[in-house]
C-alpha cells in the first residue's frame, strides 16, 4: 500500500482523525451541513441526535461507505480526497473498523469464521493464524464458547458482540459503533455495552452513534449533539449531559431521559 | 379403449425396445447434466458481468445485460439450428478448424455437442437471472459489512454475496434444470437419438405409441422427484426465515430484529 506523502496539515498532533467541514447529500437533501471534529487518540466520542439528524451518515463518511460531498476528512495526518480513490477507500478500511446497528453478520458462516473471513482475504492472514486472532478475539468478548455457532443460532447481543470482534480483527485504529444496541432486547444491551466499555479502557479510539445517555456519561471523553446535519453543541459529558447551552439539546435529552 | 391401451401401453413391446429406449434415455441425461452444469456455471458469470461496479465496467454491463435479453427472447430450437447450421459452415469455409465446427469430444457426436451449446447459450441467460434475483436478494447491509472489512467487491461477491444468493435460488434453478430437460428432446431435430427421437422411430416402426409413453415414464421418473425436492428446499427457505418463534437455545433476536441479516 502506498502512504501518502503529504505532512499532516492537523492543528491538533494527537488527533487521530479530522473532520473538516464536511459535506453530504442525497439528491437534492442536504444531510451533514459542513462538520467539524477532532478526535483524539485512545479517546470515545459519542454522538447524539435525533434520527435523521445526519449521525449514520457522519459514520458512514468516515469510512467511506458514502464518500462525502464536501470538506475534507484526515485520518492519521493523510487527507482523504473528495473522489475518494480506491487508495484512500483501501487506507480507510484497513484502520477504520465498523459496527451496524443490524449486525450484518454472514449468516453463512460460523461465529469464527466471520471473525477470521477478512482476516484472511484481506490481510492474507494464514488460515491457522486467522483461526488463532479471531478465537482469541471471540474470548475478548465473552464468546469462547460459542465458536463453531452460526449467527441464526445465536442472540442478538451475541450476534453483536461477535460483530464487534469480526471488526478488531482487522486491527482497526479507530472503530465506529452505529447505534449498536437499538436493535436489541433491553436485557441485551448491557453485554454489548459492557464489551465497549473494555474495549475503551483498553484505548481504542471510538466514535460511537448511541442514545445510551448512561454509556455517554460514564465512557465518553466527548460529547457531539447533532441536530439537521450540524453540530449543534458538543463538550465533555458532564457538561453536555447535565447542563447543555441549546435548548434543542435539553428538549432532546428530556425525551430520551423520559423513555 | 382398447385401441389406446394397444396403441400407447404394449407392455410386450415396452419390454422388447426398454434397451433401446434406455439408451435414448442415457443420452438426453448427458445432455441435461453436461448442459445444465455448464448453464449453471455460464449464467453465475453473466450475472456476476452484470453487477460489475462502476463506470469503466460499464460496457461489459451492458454487453450482459444485451445477451440475457436476446436469448431468453429467442426459442431454444432456433438457437440450436442457428448453432448447429453456422458452426458447421464456418468450418467447411474453413473459418474455425475442424474438430471445432464439428465436435466429437468425449465419444459424442457432434449433435450432442451442438445441443449442450445451445443449452448453455440459451439457458445460461434464463439462469442469470435467477442469480440476478438472488444476489439483489442478499441484503445491502452484507456488503457494507464485507466492504467496511475492507474487502474489495470482487472479495465481497466471491465470500458473502455469492454464497447466500446461490442458497437462496437454488429451487428456481432446479425449475430451470427440468426446463432444460425436457428442451433436450428438441435436440433429435439435428438426429441425436436421444428418448423422444428413439420413441417417434418405433412409432414409425411398428406403428405404435409405447416408445413414447416408455420415454414420458422415465422422463417423470426424474422430474417428479425434482419438483418434490423443489418443493422441500422452499418449505425448509420458509421454515428458516420464520425461525423467530421456535425456541433456539440462545434466545433473542436471531429471527427478529435481525430478519434483514440472517436466513
Amino acid at each position: 500500500m502506498t502512504i501518502d506523502a503529504e505532512p499532516a496539515v492537523s492543528e491538533n498532533s494527537n488527533a487521530i482523525l479530522e473532520l473538516v467541514k464536511v459535506h453530504k447529500n442525497f439528491g437534492s437533501l442536504e444531510v451533514l451541513k459542513g462538520i467539524d471534529l477532532s478526535v483524539k487518540r485512545g479517546s470515545v466520542v459519542c454522538v447524539l441526535g435525533a434520527s435523521g439528524s445526519g449521525k449514520s451518515t457522519l459514520l458512514r463518511c468516515i469510512n467511506l461507505l458514502e464518500p462525502p460531498d464536501g470538506g475534507q476528512i484526515l485520518l492519521e495526518g493523510r487527507k482523504l480526497s473528495e473522489v475518494s480513490s480506491a487508495d484512500d477507500i483501501n487506507y480507510v478500511r484497513r484502520r477504520v473498523g465498523m459496527v451496524f446497528q443490524q449486525f450484518n453478520l454472514f449468516p453463512h458462516k460460523s461465529a469464527l469464521e466471520n471473525v477470521a473471513m477478512a482476516q484472511r482475504t484481506v490481510l492474507g492472514r494464514s488460515k491457522s493464524e486467522a483461526a488463532d486472532r479471531s478465537e482469541e478475539l471471540l474470548e475478548r468478548v465473552h464468546l469462547g464458547d460459542k465458536l463453531d455457532e452460526f449467527p441464526d443460532r445465536l442472540s442478538g447481543g451475541q450476534q453483536q458482540r461477535v460483530a464487534i470482534a469480526r471488526a478488531l480483527g482487522m486491527d482497526p485504529h479507530v472503530m465506529l459503533f452505529d447505534e449498536v444496541t437499538s436493535a436489541l432486547d433491553p436485557e441485551l444491551v448491557k453485554e454489548v455495552l459492557d464489551v465497549m466499555r473494555e474495549l475503551a479502557g483498553e484505548g481504542m479510539t471510538m466514535i460511537v452513534v448511541t442514545h445510551e445517555l448512561g454509556f455517554a456519561r460514564e465512557v465518553a471523553d466527548h460529547v457531539v449533539f447533532m441536530d439537521e446535519g450540524v453540530i449543534l453543541e458538543e463538550g465533555p459529558p458532564a457538561k453536555l449531559l447535565e447542563d447543555p447551552g441549546e435548548d434543542r439539546t435539553k428538549r432532546f435529552l428530556g425525551l430520551v431521559l423520559e423513555h | 379403449m382398447d385401441f389406446i391401451v394397444e396403441y400407447y401401453f404394449d407392455f410386450g413391446l415396452m419390454g422388447d425396445e426398454f434397451g433401446r429406449v434406455l439408451d435414448g434415455f442415457w443420452l438426453t441425461l448427458k445432455l441435461s447434466i453436461v448442459g445444465g452444469i455448464l448453464s449453471l456455471i455460464w449464467g453465475l458469470i453473466l450475472a456476476v458481468l452484470r453487477q460489475l461496479p462502476g463506470r469503466p465496467a460499464a460496457p461489459l454491463r451492458w454487453l450482459a445485460i444485451a445477451y440475457i435479453d436476446i436469448f431468453r427472447g429467442i426459442p431454444f430450437l432456433l438457437i440450436l439450428l442457428l448453432v448447429s447450421g453456422s458452426m458447421a459452415a464456418f468450418q467447411s469455409e474453413g473459418v474455425i478448424p475442424r474438430e471445432l465446427g464439428i465436435p466429437t469430444w468425449f465419444g459424442e457426436g457432434s449433435p450432442f455437442w451442438y445441443g449442450v451449446i445451445s443449452l448453455t447459450i440459451t439457458y445460461g441467460a434464463y439462469m442469470a437471472e435467477v442469480y440476478r434475483a438472488g444476489i439483489e436478494a442478499v441484503p445491502p447491509g452484507q456488503t457494507e459489512a464485507a466492504r467496511s472489512l475492507g474487502m474489495s467487491h470482487g472479495q465481497s461477491m466471491r465470500h458473502v454475496v455469492v454464497p447466500q444468493a446461490v442458497n437462496k435460488v437454488i429451487p428456481p434453478l432446479l425449475n430451470d434444470f427440468i426446463a432444460l430437460m425436457k428442451d433436450t428432446s428438441i435436440v433429435s431435430i439435428l438426429g441425436a437419438l436421444e428418448v423422444v427421437q428413439v420413441g417417434r422411430d418405433i412409432q414409425s416402426e411398428q406403428f405404435n405409441g409405447s416408445g413414447l409413453i416408455l420415454g414420458a415414464i422415465l422422463f417423470l421418473i426424474v422430474t417428479i422427484p425434482l419438483a418434490r425436492l423443489v418443493d422441500v428446499l422452499i418449505a425448509r427457505q420458509q421454515g428458516r426465515t420464520q425461525r423467530g418463534g421456535k425456541p433456539a437455545p440462545a434466545r433473542g433476536l436471531a429471527g427478529g430484529a435481525s430478519k434483514e441479516g440472517d436466513l
